[in-house]
């Protein structure tokens, strides 16, 4: 492990932690894979595995995470890629429930994860609507309240009445992103999902994407974009490979993340010389090379 | 903002499972507080079925009665087999069979097509099987058209009160149905190819079950072999058979003795395999 991670996050203390109200609480949260599961399983490679069952048929995708969100906090989660970033906003969210540890939300949820999650393509633009707020289980006064803001916000005109499988793909995503964003939460989860659709509509997204985040009394926001992080975030977190490595002030934990992929990149750029040398004097086999690229 | 709403707003969420009663109490919370997206869901289930193809619902008219024709070219015509007015006696099998299977096939699905929904809005999953088996239900319903269409024009002599506990049969019915397709519909999702199974196993299951012939043909013929027997007597389907065949071609009452000991079976079958999805649900969000 690299030595910077040991660095004390208490560095950055967030103002708002002694008084103000908890709007999530993360501890010790564990969420494990079984990796028998996760990809598309027939019968018949269930009894493969079942008669060489590898001793790592599981994995934490995430372990030993404790965290909480006030109000007021604007919380982003970064990490390299397979960290378990998603993973947490999934968890956040209730999607996934937790393998050991507790996770207490306080507050209307609205995860920016669902954009045009399950169209129905056979249905028109307002029975989308229609359906995807019942998912959400938005009552009937809520959903009358809001099927016009949505339908303007989507500004897709006498389409709205066509089957979604007409829409062209900024339809789609224009309709997604209204939908997802018309109720004002408490909680906001966001996943990257800021750029859809064209310039115009780009703007107008960000606009009120800026107004939830001001809206809303907690954040978490997973991004690789570094600069939303500094700008709209009083607090981050550090996560790998399931762990948190660093937790305090923006700028400090993007220049830690900063510092550990460029080591990593290091590293693996020095394996992938070594396993070429290897290769060019033809002792290994193209197993064994392999998986020296992997550590 | 006040914000009433279907779901809760506060929720914690950790790695301790409730148990089998407390499974079974929120499964049947979840349900009722969903009623609404069940309604949209079958809606939206019928519409499509509607639009899709070129005769629309008429096909779920046509579908039964070509079936019955097939099985009577088949055992009338070939085998020169069959009782009095026996394609009376081939529909009002076929009827609730094709309802049992159509809730099935569109059941089994019905969690692992709805993928992005699970991995992407928390609601609870069980919504999604109880929808396919309650739209299965118009199946049945338009199904019973050709029926009164083809007693009227020719087994007029046949048609009696009983015809009326048509609906209690088909209760039942619908309990079995529920307690198939919300088991399978988990399973899917691990397996995918319960789908595949599941038509084959359905096909035997129609030719077991007294459904070309009847109860009495069946026991008949398995007098000899008394464990064959009691086992395909333990088959719901022998009894659902026929009642279906007592109410409508028979003119009697059915069995209540054994419908009521299906009707019960089953509910304790749909228990048991809500508990299990509630147990599976958990894992879906991570497999699909």
């Amino acid at each position: 492990m690299v030595d910077v991670a040991g660095r004390p996050a208490e560095a950055a203390p967030a103002p708002l932690r002694t008084d103000a109200p908890v709007a999530i609480e993360v501890r010790d949260l564990g969420v494990q894979y079984s990796l028998r599961f996760t990809k598309k399983t027939t019968l018949n490679r269930s009894f493969i595995n079942m008669f060489r069952r590898e001793p790592a048929d599981a994995f934490w995708a995430l372990r030993d995470v404790t965290f909480q969100v006030v109000h007021g906090e604007s919380l982003a989660v970064i990490g390299p890629n397979g960290a378990g970033k998603s993973t947490l906003l999934q968890v956040l969210a209730g999607i996934i429930t937790p393998s050991e540890g507790i996770v207490d939300v306080d507050g209307r949820i609205s995860s920016l994860l669902t954009l045009g999650a399950g169209f129905d393509q056979d249905l028109s633009g307002r029975d989308n609507i229609r359906l995807a707020g019942a998912f959400m289980g938005l009552d009937p006064a809520t959903m009358r309240r809001i099927t016009p803001t949505i339908v303007e916000f989507a500004d897709i005109g006498p389409f709205i009445d066509a089957p979604i499988k007409t829409y062209s793909s900024g339809m789609r995503a224009r309709l997604g992103f209204a939908i997802a964003t018309a109720v004002d939460p408490d909680i906001l989860l966001l996943d990257e999902v800021l750029a859809t659709g064209d310039e115009t509509f780009r703007a107008k997204s960000k606009q009120r994407v800026l107004e939830l985040v001001r809206g809303a009394k907690g954040v978490v926001l997973v991004t690789h974009d570094m600069n939303w992080v500094t700008e709209f975030c009083n607090r981050a977190i550090l996560l790998e490979q399931g762990r948190i490595i660093a937790e305090g002030n923006p700028y400090d934990v993007v220049a830690i993340h900063r510092e550990h992929s460029e080591q990593s990149k290091a590293e693996r750029q020095a394996a992938l010389d070594r396993a070429m040398k290897d290769g060019a004097v033809g002792s290994l086999p193209p197993d064994a090379a392999r998986s020296r690229l992997r550590s | 903002m006040d914000l009433t709403a279907e779901a809760p707003t506060h929720f914690r969420s950790t790695g301790d499972r409730p148990g089998i009663i407390g499974s079974l109490r929120e499964a049947i919370v979840e349900v009722l507080s969903r009623q609404r997206l069940i309604r949209y869901l079958v809606q939206a289930d019928l519409q499509k079925k509607g639009t899709n193809t070129l005769l629309g619902n008429l096909w779920w008219v046509i579908d039964p009665l070509l079936q019955m024709l097939i099985y009577w070219i088949l055992v009338s015509v070939i085998f020169q087999r069959g009782g009095p007015d026996y394609p009376l006696f081939l529909f009002s099998a076929i009827l609730p069979w094709k309802w049992f299977a159509s809730s099935i096939n569109d059941g089994i699905t019905s969690v692992s097509s709805a993928e992005r929904l699970v991995k992407q809005i928390q609601f609870p999953k069980l919504v999604l099987p109880v929808a396919a088996v309650v739209a299965g239900i118009a199946n049945f319903a338009f199904g019973l058209i050709p029926l009164f269409a083809l007693m009227l024009l020719f087994y007029r002599d046949r048609i009696e009160v009983t015809l009326l506990l048509i609906p209690v049969v088909a209760a039942v019915q619908l309990v079995f149905n529920m307690g198939m397709t919300v088991l399978l519909s988990a399973l899917n999702v691990f397996y995918r190819d319960i789908g595949n199974l599941a038509r084959h196993v359905l096909r035997l299951w129609f030719y077991l079950s007294p459904a070309l012939f009847t109860l009495e043909q069946l026991t008949h013929a398995t007098r000899e072999f008394p464990i064959i027997q009691r086992l395909l007597l333990l088959n719901p389907w022998a009894t659902l058979f026929a009642a279906y065949h007592d109410v409508i071609y028979e003119g009697i009452v059915p069995d209540w003795a054994a419908l009521i000991r299906v009707l019960i079976g089953s509910i304790v079958f749909l228990g048991l395999t809500t508990i299990v999805f509630k147990r599976l649900e958990p894992a879906f969000a991570k497999v699909l």
